[in-house]
């Protein structure tokens, strides 16, 4: 088990008549914890949807813990989908049930737990990811953003999963709330050995916790490495974006 | 706290020893095995005060689920963590133990309470209470909008009216016309077969244009129209209640009332008694056809009857009901879809709500009618 989790291998993605990836090329490893950045309308969303296999690139291949999502067959694909758990930018709670039941949810699916058990886990994953236990009978609709993102962050690491994407976590969030959130993450990142992609816009998010960004521009990936270096690549959209006191926020 | 006696198990063994009590952990504590583990270890006989010295020598894999069983065990034996030993472990399992440690702690302290049933009576009645409330508020707003607009026609918003009165009327005249056809001919079907045996066909005419006229084209129009604008009403205005369109409007100045509802209002108030009267004209069109075809009176036959029998204050009652109704669907309509909360869940709920106690009042109104009409003699 010591080759890349994630892996894309020359994607193309043609959307609406034009290239949107245009042979995007990157591997992440085992305990990393990797920032996706590139501007609005580069592609950000769709490489993550292509990557956890909501959609499938036009050429090249994504693979997750050296599987190609994309040839896997659907009882593959849900295996691995055991072992993944994702963020979706605002959450995408179930507005239908309790933020209990949501996080319970994907434990009901798939584990065999007797209800005493599966509800200790649910209030501790709620607590792992930083939620008040009062929260735990409200629906979605009654959460603040923050809230929200922390509840879905429950929800993805119910199955206790090796790899995390997460879809802009920090958008929408005050500033507080959006560096507890990324210490969430860091913490979870080092003690359960997880390893996390996300997509960002965040700089303080970038300078406070990620190993490592890859910047997506042109369909292409223009920069790779630690944040430092990556700072210093002389770019003019790099550069601009660096040069931002303010993180420009949401997407 | 029981007999402290070594136990094991193939998860685990606990034993004393000179430091303490020695907890060996073995296999895999994964999630997987949670309910395994969890039942072959019901508790861990440690005495309280015992300094615990975890070993991992034999442990395969610890994930959080199972490092959140082992603090749970060890708190349920009142081991107190400063006294767990952990420089055994590898440091990837003491991180993991000392944050699920932590965290546990926060889980543990906060105890939930369970509303009673006392409780849930009494939150039942306060919202049945705050509910009514809220049904006249805004019936209230709504009446003291159109009192204002009838005094100041500049604030009616002819734009939205025109279009409302399009979807709602112009757009709903094909199933209008189609189902009370039907309508009218299953009536006058199963009239004239019963009428035939008594060679009393010309009392065709009779039944279906008293019957059409004055119940069924009415409340047919009103169920459909409940179900095709009243449900669309209550899911645009829900819609934007969502994605905080309303406070926008209210924001630009605007009133939420004069913008959405009101044009709705009105629309539906004029379009349903003129869908009513295309409703009464297919119905009788159906009956005629069925009169033409099963009992050999001719149309010419059948409107010479018509016309003695089917007085105009039967028509006018059955299209003087049809405003009420209306009222009663744009009102219900509205008034759930500017109640609808901030998810989409209760989007689809107030769009069924709408549909089916728009569809009860505009029954109980009819009844009201009958009942009130008979006792005036009319």
């Amino acid at each position: 088990m010591s080759g890349p989790i994630v892996e894309a291998q020359n994607i193309r993605t043609r959307l609406g008549g034009a290239w949107v990836h245009d042979g995007v090329d990157f591997r992440v490893g085992r305990g990393e914890l990797v920032a996706l950045i590139g501007s609005s309308g580069t592609g950000k969303t769709v490489l993550l949807n292509e990557l956890i296999g909501l959609m499938r690139p036009t050429a090249g291949a994504a693979q997750l813990f050296g599987i190609d999502i994309s040839q896997a067959s659907l009882e593959t694909l849900n295996a691995l989908r055991r072992r993944f758990g994702v963020l979706f930018q605002d959450g995408a709670l179930f507005s239908s049930l309790t933020v209990a039941e949501n996080v319970a949810a994907p434990m009901r699916e798939h584990l065999a737990l007797p209800r005493a058990l599966r509800n200790q886990l649910v209030e501790f994953r709620l607590a792992m990811a930083g939620l008040p236990l009062s929260a735990l009978d409200k629906r979605p609709a009654e959460l603040s953003g923050g809230m929200r993102k922390r509840a879905a962050l429950a929800r993805a690491l119910a199955l206790e999963p090796e790899l995390l994407f997460l879809d802009e976590p920090t958008s929408g969030l005050d500033p507080i709330a959006a560096r507890a959130f990324d210490r969430v993450v860091r913490t979870l990142c080092d003690s359960l050995g997880l390893t996390v992609f996300m997509n960002t816009h965040d700089l303080d998010t970038l300078w406070g916790i990620v190993d490592r960004v890859i910047v997506l521009s042109a369909g292409r990936v223009i920069a790779d490495g630690p944040v430092a270096e990556v700072a210093r690549v002389d770019e003019p959209w790099i550069q601009s974006y660096f040069a931002a006191h303010v993180p420009h926020r949401g997407g | 706290m029981g007999e402290q006696a070594a136990a094991s198990t193939s998860w685990h063994q606990s034993r004393p020893d000179v430091e303490g009590w020695r907890l060996s952990l073995r296999g895999r504590w994964c999630l997987e095995q949670l309910a395994a583990i969890d039942a072959a270890i019901p508790k861990l006989s440690i005495p309280r005060d015992a300094v615990v010295v975890l070993d991992a020598g034999e442990l395969k894999a610890l994930d959080s689920a199972g490092a959140m069983l082992l603090v749970r065990r060890l708190w349920q034996a009142g081991v107190a963590w400063p006294n767990v030993r952990r420089d055994a472990l590898p440091a990837r399992h003491r991180h993991l133990l000392d944050l699920v440690e932590q965290r546990f702690e926060e889980a543990a302290l906060a105890a939930r309470p369970r509303p009673n049933a006392l409780a849930r009576l009494g939150r039942a009645v306060a919202d049945g209470l705050r509910e009514i409330h809220s049904r006249l508020r805004f019936l209230g707003h709504a009446a003291a909008t159109l009192a204002e607009t009838l005094f100041k026609p500049r604030h009616l918003r002819p734009r939205e009216l025109f279009v409302q009165l399009d979807l709602v009327g112009l757009r709903a005249l094909p199933i209008v016309v189609m189902m009370n056809f039907l309508i009218g001919v299953v009536v006058a079907y199963l009239t004239g077969i019963q009428i035939q045996k008594f060679g009393a066909n010309i009392f065709i005419v009779d039944g279906v244009s008293l019957g059409v006229c004055r119940e069924l084209a009415p409340v047919l129009v009103a169920v459909l129209v409940a179900g095709r604008s009243g449900s669309a009403f209550t899911a645009q205005i829900g819609a934007m209640k969502v994605a905080d369109e309303i406070a926008a409007i209210i924001t630009l100045g605007l009133s939420a009332f004069q913008v959405l509802v009101l044009p709705r209002l009105i629309a539906v108030i004029l379009a349903m008694p003129l869908l009513t009267f295309v409703g009464d004209l297919a119905g009788l069109y159906g009956g005629m056809l069925i009169a033409d075809l099963q009992l050999d009176i001719s149309y010419a036959a059948f409107i010479e009857r018509l016309q003695s029998v089917l007085k105009l204050k039967t028509v006018l009652i059955g299209l003087g009901k049809a405003p009420f109704f209306a009222a009663a669907i744009g009102l219900i309509a509205c008034h759930n879809g500017l109640r609808v909360s901030r998810d989409s869940r209760s989007v689809g709920l107030a769009t069924t709500a709408t549909v089916v106690q728009s569809i009860v009042a505009v029954i109980v109104i009819d009844a009201f009618f009958a009942v009130l009409l008979s006792e005036l003699g009319i």
